[in-house]
């Protein structure tokens, strides 16, 4: 079920002075409590717009806002948005400021006695991953692209706002850094709950980090508000296909991870093992090659029957062929991208400590993707019979 | 007398007079600074305000000084007055100029998360605004009081106070035995002063501009 509504949107409208269309037209729109949803589309629909005026940044022109039931359109600004998290693409960390005091800015807005700030900041810069003791004291320029992003994540919780609002907040980093970034949000976000408003271009992002998919047209009509799967497999029309762009089923990929899967067996053979032994091992399987364990269970290659007629003493860890490693955590999208970069179709599962847990082969991935797209057809038959009594769509 | 036994005779005088002027500069600057940045604070959000503050300075540094101080005698008569109240003319321009460079150099991301987390005007101007502006302002201080050393030296044309006096006084009676010596003193005096307030600038860089912008 959904959860209560945090943020209601009641016909907001913005009209730029010398501008003949509004930027944004008559939106309506209900923002369920612990949920991250995603506002995405093309450049200049009014997405940023709509969010800035969340928090008042813009004033809207007519219509109104609802934090918590209470309209919040006429409440002073300043009070509103310290009740907010809020995280642009560039940051805006304060230079000439510590990292202790960037965070420290809304909890000394709101009057908090110098213990409680001191140790908040310390707990949040533990909480994105870094360490108070080594980080309070230093600078924004001392900080890399990546940690100035968690700082500007943590600056926007520290009086622990029920709502975030971020805008394209993972915009301006590299590609590697920026996976890591959004998979820590949504772990943190597990734990904290907030109710985060997040705006993107990139429906890949859209997908991935929402709970929920606002896809918004110029002027901020919205062309399907829904969950990523719904979106994914169910288009509400021709635009919104067209955003989604062509690899749905792709896309789709990145909705569930190895987790969810079940893993699949292999024969493996440990680092040392004589030759013979594992020539036997390998004719016995069905398979055309062994995995190589170490000693500590860590996948280390793999065994192909050429390596075995060319080997002459036992197997050692050097041998193998590279390997294709995820974690239960990746989503499937990222297994089949490791397995197209290793040239293998199967990709070895390892646990935390980096030990052999199973295997994803690509006719598993394959499988998924038909079960999904069975799965949703099934719902959305279920949900058209029972249309006298119509239920939210939940994940 | 050679040059180094005239200072040695006249180094207290010097020192007097040298510190008359140091006074005055710092006099002059410090009222330039809250004025200028006090303009620079009201107009630098609005282009149009903005240009005619700058014009309007710019206009007052092309005015010849002792024109100036010539035109200042019917109004503010002579000695010390029309000689800081022409000053504080000359140094506007680099301060105010300085501060809207600086204010409208802050990073517009910066303000906007300063906004976002519900900070006020005045909090944004004087906790944000202000102190990443402030290196900038600083050398349009700078700038003011390297000028308004060279100018004060004018000044001792209307009677003002300062180490122009021994020059004027040299050039007057340029063929007495010690009329080079008064005028080399006292523009070696000018030169020292110049260099003590650029290391007094350094020093004050330093101490004032937050460790993370340096």
């Amino acid at each position: 079920m959904t959860g209560p509504t945090k943020i209601r949107l009641d016909a907001l409208t913005k009209r730029f002075p010398g501008q003949s269309r509004p930027a944004v037209e008559e939106l309506s729109m209900q923002i369920p409590e612990g949920e991250i949803v995603i506002f995405v589309g093309p450049s200049g629909c009014g997405k940023t717009t709509t969010m800035k005026m969340i928090n008042r940044l813009i004033e809207p022109t007519s219509g109104r806002i609802f934090l918590d039931d209470e309209d919040v359109t006429r409440v002073d600004p300043d009070k509103l948005r310290r009740r907010m998290g809020y995280v642009i693409q560039q940051i805006g960390l304060f230079p000439h400021q510590t990292i202790a005091q960037n965070i420290a800015t809304v909890p000394k807005l709101l009057g908090w006695d110098r213990k409680r700030v001191d140790a908040r900041v310390d707990e949040l810069i533990g909480l994105v991953g870094m360490d108070p003791a080594d980080y309070r004291d230093r600078y924004p320029k001392q900080l890399s692209g990546g940690q100035r992003q968690r700082i500007g994540v943590a600056r926007a919780m520290s009086a622990d706002p029920d709502v975030m609002l971020m805008d394209e907040p993972f915009g301006a980093i590299d590609p590697i850094t920026r996976d890591r970034l959004q998979n820590e949000f949504l772990r943190l976000q597990a734990e904290i709950k907030k109710t985060i408003v997040f705006v993107t271009h990139d429906i890949d992002e859209a997908i991935k980090m929402g709970d929920r998919i606002a896809i918004l047209r110029e002027g901020s009509r919205i062309a399907q508000f829904d969950t990523p799967e719904r979106i994914l497999v169910d288009p509400a029309d021709e635009f919104v296909a067209d955003f989604i762009g062509r690899g749905a089923s792709l896309k789709r990929l990145s909705l569930s991870r190895v987790r969810d899967i079940e893993l699949g067996d292999w024969p493996t053979v440990a680092d040392g093992t004589e030759l013979a032994d594992a020539r036997r091992l390998l004719a016995e399987s069905d398979k055309g090659s062994l995995l190589l364990l170490d000693r500590q269970g860590v996948p280390r290659g793999w065994l192909t029957g050429d390596h075995l007629r060319a080997a002459t003493g036992p197997v050692t860890a050097g041998d193998g062929l590279p390997l294709a490693t995820v974690r239960p955590g990746a989503t499937l999208s990222d297994t089949l991208n490791e397995m197209l970069t290793a040239r293998y179709s199967t990709a070895v599962v390892v646990d935390d400590d980096n030990r052999y847990a199973g295997v994803v082969e690509i006719d598993t991935i394959n499988e998924a993707i038909r079960g999904m797209q069975t799965a949703e057809r099934q719902r959305l038959r279920g949900q058209a019979l029972a249309e006298a009594d119509p239920v939210e769509p939940t994940r | 007398m050679d040059f180094v036994d005239y200072l040695g005779s006249r180094w207290d005088n010097l020192l007097e007079l040298g510190v008359e002027h140091a006074l005055v500069t710092a006099l002059a600057v410090v009222i330039a600074t809250v004025i200028g940045v006090g303009l620079g604070l009201l107009t630098y959000d609005r282009p149009r305000l903005r240009q005619l503050v700058i014009a309007t300075c710019s206009v007052f540094l092309t005015i010849p000084s002792l024109a100036l101080f010539g035109l200042f005698i019917s109004w503010l008569g002579l000695g010390t007055t029309p000689v800081v109240t022409a000053l504080v003319m000359y140094s506007l321009l680099p301060i105010v100029a300085n501060t809207i460079v600086g204010l409208r150099g802050v990073d517009p991301a910066v303000v906007e998360s300063a906004q976002g987390m519900g900070m006020s005007r005045l909090q944004r101007l004087f906790r944000i605004e202000l102190p990443l502006a402030w290196p900038v302002i600083l050398t349009g201080m700078r700038v003011s009081t390297l000028l308004a050393l060279g100018i004060v030296a004018i000044g001792a044309y209307i009677l003002g106070p300062g180490l122009g006096n021994d020059i004027f006084a040299g050039l007057s009676r340029i063929s007495s035995p010690n009329a080079l010596n008064l005028v080399l003193g006292g523009t070696l005096g000018v030169i020292v002063l110049a260099i003590l307030f650029d290391l007094l600038f350094v020093l004050l860089n330093r101490l004032t501009t937050a460790k993370g912008i340096r």
